[in-house]
């Protein structure tokens, strides 16, 4: 049995138009390993290559090199599709079934059976927050959310071990989003793997244990989330401060600030951080604090997408 | 075959949902309500009959004759005004397969494309096999009440027309995988009814075409497209209980149907969505 859920080796896309004759890389060369029951995110901006990478995870696109394996299985079978719960981005469902039509009829293709069905039916849509009067409205009468909510339910209706969801929360409010992020928290918990592509990065932060950033169809970037964000700088705030040693670790540091008499300064290694340090305590400043800066996921978004980014913190 | 039941009943989900399959209910039912109550037939001397239809009353007649040609002309009407408008709406219900947001879905699941994409013709042309049965049946069991003349040529005249339906289907199946549009399916579908047969008069045209390589022409595309108007002629003859000359219209035409449903499934395997 594969320790992954996901695999892809050099997985590539070119989209080709025969005239003009043009070629778009998609997606290029992109080897992931989702290793079972991790929570898992896909970032990147607009056009990187996220859902053409989703699709062909799923069959809806079939690689031009490379390929992918779900749970060792070629994606390219259809056995392979079966542990899969899938939430599109921009999903069209029937509006001529009620929430429990779709339900039932998605679990169907899933193999599932009658029984099975309208037992598990009633459970879902309660678990996803939708009340029995929804059970039995036509989805053209649902709201953006709870269209969401539904289309969680269909992708979690026949038990997947993997569940690939584009965009989640997408038009839910923030009452229905935490909703949503503790359904998904629980499924964790069950040994679920989630693979996440959102824009939303303080959620997928939330949420994922590791993340993958790619950019015009290249890998940029991945890692845990934890490695990703940590260490990114150290912070020294000190008082009272001669106007000397000021100008002096104003020109060492790669930000500052100064109000009320502290200043605040950031350091991009710890050497640097130790001799400020050594500087300040030789002039008899006091201290004021001495820690070690994280960065957000969205820092690190923003830095591997185009550059290092200006310090949020301080101004120089 | 869970799959398979869920992909054709939502086929008949959707059908209701847009009115068509109501559509032709009501149509076929106005038809039959026709039958029984307006047209009165009178069975005279067992064997002639007079027919008056809102109160006029036509010559008499030999009553078998007179119930194959009624038949013939409500299965002449099935043929064309009704495939005509079963192709309309089955387009829609074709291509709204292939929306963006609905196929994803649909190929994220554990059945093959071309498990999907049979399904889906399957439901479809049970849609119109239901509505063209219920006509044919119904009106089959109406002339038989009232007339005493229970021929099976009429019931076999349903299948045909079914046939030709699910040939025609094939086409806009195609033309959906490759095009996405339900408008181009029509016009197609419509062009190949309007061009088949005059195709049929082959030996007429042959007659009027005065260069070799036109004829052969002419040969290949009678030969290659389906036969609408001979298989239409092989319906009259059941009808009217007389032989069939040949059966090839009807063999070339599922060769031609099986072609180009094998092409469109090969199409959607093909395809990225």
């Amino acid at each position: 049995m594969t320790e992954f859920a996901i695999e892809t080796e050099g997985l590539t896309k070119v989209f080709t138009s025969r005239w003009p004759k043009r070629e778009l890389r998609a997606v290029d060369n992109i080897s992931i390993r989702v290793p079972r029951g991790c929570t898992f995110g896909l970032l990147g901006p607009n056009g990187a290559g996220k859902t053409t990478f989703v699709k062909m995870l799923l069959s809806c696109a079939h690689p031009t090199a490379g390929r992918a394996k779900v749970f060792g299985k070629d994606s390219q079978d259809p056995e392979a599709r079966r542990p899969i719960g899938y939430l599109p981005e921009n999903h069209r469902f029937p509006t001529y079934m009620t929430g429990w039509g779709m339900l039932d009829f998605y679990g169907a293709l899933s193999g599932m059976s009658s029984e099975l069905r309208k037992k598990r039916i009633p459970e879902l849509l309660n678990v996803v927050g939708l009340d029995e009067r929804a059970h039995h409205l036509r989805l053209g009468k649902y709201s953006k959310g709870m269209l969401q909510r539904v289309g969680l339910a269909q992708a979690l209706m026949h038990s997947p071990r993997l569940l690939v969801l584009d965009e989640p929360s997408d038009g839910v409010d923030p009452v229905g989003r935490k909703h949503i992020r503790d359904v998904l928290q629980g499924l964790e918990q069950q040994g679920v793997t989630i693979f996440l592509n959102s824009h939303l990065l303080a959620e997928v932060e939330l949420f994922c244990r590791e993340v993958a950033i790619i950019q015009r169809g290249k890998m940029a970037l991945s890692g845990t989330v934890a490695s990703l964000t940590s260490g990114s700088g150290y912070r020294v705030e000190a008082v009272g401060v001669p106007e000397q040693i000021e100008t002096e670790l104003r020109g060492k540091a790669r930000s500052f600030r100064s109000s009320d008499g502290t200043l605040q300064l950031l350091f991009a290694t710890r050497q640097e951080a130790n001799a400020a340090v050594d500087l300040l305590r030789g002039s008899n400043c006091e201290l004021e604090a001495l820690s070690r800066t994280r960065s957000t996921l969205e820092e690190v978004f923003m830095k591997t997408i185009d550059g290092p980014p200006p310090l949020p913190e301080f101004s120089k | 075959m869970t799959a398979t039941i869920a992909l054709i009943w939502d086929t008949f989900r959707e059908a209701f949902a847009r009115k068509i399959f109501w559509g032709f209910f009501g149509c076929c039912t106005a038809l039959m309500l026709f039958l029984v109550f307006i047209m009165r037939v009178d069975v005279v001397q067992g064997a002639l009959a007079t027919v008056s239809i809102f109160g006029n009353s036509l010559p008499s007649t030999n009553v078998q004759n007179l119930v194959q040609q009624t038949q013939g002309v409500i299965a002449g009407i099935l043929y064309y005004a009704g495939m005509a408008l079963a192709v309309f709406a089955s387009a829609g219900l074709v291509s709204a397969v292939f929306e963006p947001g609905r196929i994803e879905l649909l190929l994220s699941k554990p059945v093959s494309r071309t498990h999907l994409l049979l399904g889906r013709y399957a439901g479809n042309v049970l849609v119109v096999s239901a509505n063209i049965l219920y006509l044919v049946l119904g009106s089959w069991i109406i002339f038989g009440v009232k007339t005493g003349v229970w021929g099976a040529g009429f019931l076999l005249s349903g299948l045909c027309t079914i046939f030709i339906f699910s040939v025609l289907l094939a086409v806009i199946v195609l033309i959906g995988v490759l095009l996405d549009s339900s408008a181009v399916a029509i016009m197609v579908t419509f062009a190949i009814m309007i061009v088949t047969p005059i195709l049929a008069q082959k030996a007429t045209l042959e007659r009027l075409l005065s260069a070799e390589w036109s004829r052969d022409i002419l040969r290949a595309l009678y030969y290659a497209l389906p036969k609408i108007w001979d298989v239409r002629g092989i319906t009259q003859s059941l009808i009217l209980n007389k032989p069939v000359e040949s059966w090839m219209p009807v063999w070339s035409t599922a060769i031609f149907g099986a072609v180009v449903l094998g092409i469109g499934i090969w199409r959607f395997q093909k395809r990225t969505y």
